[in-house]
């Protein structure tokens, strides 16, 4: 019991920060960004690459992740959505087309052999039973400070604020003087950011693989359907129902099943409470 | 002087052309309506002087070209606006709409705020109030507030009474008056409501299906016969 609470509340944690870049985008350009979990794959590689193989400090290689992750993002705003016009459909066929460009690319060259990372904090932790590595409890840790962090930053700076307002009424943002188009690229930088910070932090958890992209979006893509989008706060809690259903079925039941639950749960939501949980389109 | 000179200004939605030639000009201090009926262009106009709409003709302000600027270049060039449905942003908070509207003039927004408390005392109230969960006549004042808080020297208002009380419509006149006359706004309406338009303005243009038809001062358009029929049903 203790164990799976304790193994829940970490692992939605991390969960919620995967998902946050991707909420945002579709909540500010209303288009899903199939290529999200490619910025945890290059974001995972680019760590390794810098801390492992060139033995630089992690901190460079946590910062270069993140920096090649916002590179990522803006990249794709500049080069897809905007030509693309924002166009939902053909948006979502290029960014899943270049996720696997981009899987292509990095079996191209790293190999596709799984690497594993070395633990950002090493160490273990052993309460009540449970066993938690100072790993995780790092990726959780810091998964909030982020998410506590962006909280304030949407709400209390004036970027922040114009984010959310684009994402409500484009023309009230517009003739508020914010430029739709900028705010756009720097939300998408930020997911880039995200999503490669995020990616660090799976990998640890996980491991690195050329398909590692695949999971991570299927989070994503649950905790959007099943919010119904939006607020920070709706991210954190949908994060929680998704992580905790994981452990759930995969301590009690089976370990074989990580992942189809929150498959079914998009399906069934999407049957049944189209709008979401929450019902409401805005950051 | 005059802020706003607007020459032979056509404006294109894709290939439908919904103003044709239109031509006005707006002196500081003044206020200025342009009326007429729903699809008249009133609210195509307002957008094309935002740079929000596909124009050719020319529009200056303060003799400077604005023609093809994009809306936030017009909004730092002092144009604020409260366009038709208000365009609020429904899930933030009164206080966190009105900063949004302070997002170019920010070295001012204390003292705007104040401004706009002073003028709509309700919106300080409901400063922590979601903009959804506010009345018709609130969500016009918070438009206005949001306006205001560019810090502008051309106000424009879209269908400020529209679906509004009569109390409520009186309210959002007399404030707009003491906004044209105590800080010397000049302020740009279009409405529907002839009566709310008349009463307020100096000048008002007649506009008819993308085009001007007449404009003059309320009492010149007042003793047009074949307005008085078209408009007032005399």
């Amino acid at each position: 019991m203790t164990q799976i609470l304790i193994q829940g509340l970490l692992l939605s944690g991390l969960y919620a920060l995967i998902a946050i870049g991707f909420t945002m985008i579709f909540s500010v350009g209303r288009v899903l960004n199939l290529a999200y979990g490619a910025y945890l794959m290059l974001g995972g590689y680019t760590y390794f690459w810098v801390a492992q193989t060139m033995h630089m400090p992690k901190p460079i290689g946590i910062a270069a992740a993140i920096g090649i992750g916002a590179l990522a993002g803006v990249a794709m705003h500049r080069l897809i959505v905007r030509p693309l016009h924002s166009d939902p459909v053909a948006v979502e066929i290029s960014t899943l087309i270049l996720a696997v460009i981009i899987q292509a690319g990095i079996v191209l060259v790293f190999n596709d052999a799984p690497k594993v990372l070395h633990p950002i904090v090493d160490g273990v932790w052993r309460v009540g039973g449970a066993t938690v590595t100072f790993n995780i409890l790092t990726a959780t840790v810091a998964s909030w400070v982020i998410l506590f962090a962006l909280y304030h930053f949407v709400r209390k700076t004036h970027v922040g604020r114009a984010i959310s307002a684009v994402s409500m009424d484009i023309k009230g943002a517009a003739l508020s003087g914010v430029n739709p188009d900028r705010i756009n690229m720097i939300t998408w930088a930020i997911s880039g950011a995200l999503g490669a910070i995020a990616g660090v932090f799976f990998a640890s958890y996980t491991q690195l693989s050329p398909s590692m992209w695949v999971s991570p979006l299927i989070i994503a893509v649950a905790v959007v359907i099943v919010g119904g989008i939006g607020s920070i706060i709706g991210t954190l809690i949908v994060a929680h129902i998704i992580g905790f259903m994981e452990i759930i079925s995969t301590t009690l039941i089976a370990a074989e099943l990580r992942g189809v639950f929150t498959m079914l749960l998009i399906i069934v939501v999407l049957v049944l409470l189209p709008r979401g949980l929450f019902g409401r389109g805005e950051l | 002087m005059t802020l706003l000179e607007i020459e032979r200004l056509s404006a294109f939605y894709g290939r439908a052309q919904s103003l044709h030639e239109v031509s006005l000009s707006v002196g500081k201090g003044e206020v200025v309506a342009v009326i007429g009926t729903n699809g008249a262009g009133k609210s195509t106009l307002m957008d094309s002087i935002m740079g929000m709409v596909t124009n050719t003709g020319a529009m200056r302000l303060e003799g400077q070209d604005i023609i093809g600027r994009s809306p936030a270049e017009i909004v730092r060039h002092g144009v604020g606006y409260a366009p038709e449905r208000a365009h609020l942003f429904p899930f933030m908070t009164v206080e966190d709409n009105l900063l949004v509207g302070g997002y170019t003039a920010r070295e001012d927004i204390d003292r705007n705020i104040a401004h706009v408390h002073e003028l709509f005392p309700v919106l300080k109230e409901r400063a922590r109030q979601e903009t959804a969960t506010l009345s018709g006549g609130e969500r016009q004042m918070v438009s206005i507030g949001r306006a205001l808080m560019t810090s502008p020297r051309l106000l424009l208002v879209d269908e400020p009474t529209i679906g509004l009380s009569p109390k409520v419509v009186a309210e959002i006149a007399a404030t707009l008056r003491r906004l044209n006359e105590e800080s010397g706004l000049t302020i740009l309406i279009a409405e529907q409501n002839i009566n709310f338009a008349m009463e307020l303005a100096g000048t008002v243009h007649v506009l008819e299906t993308g085009h001007m038809r007449i404009s003059g001062t309320p009492q010149e358009l007042m003793a047009d016969e074949e307005l008085n029929r078209a408009y007032f049903g005399t």
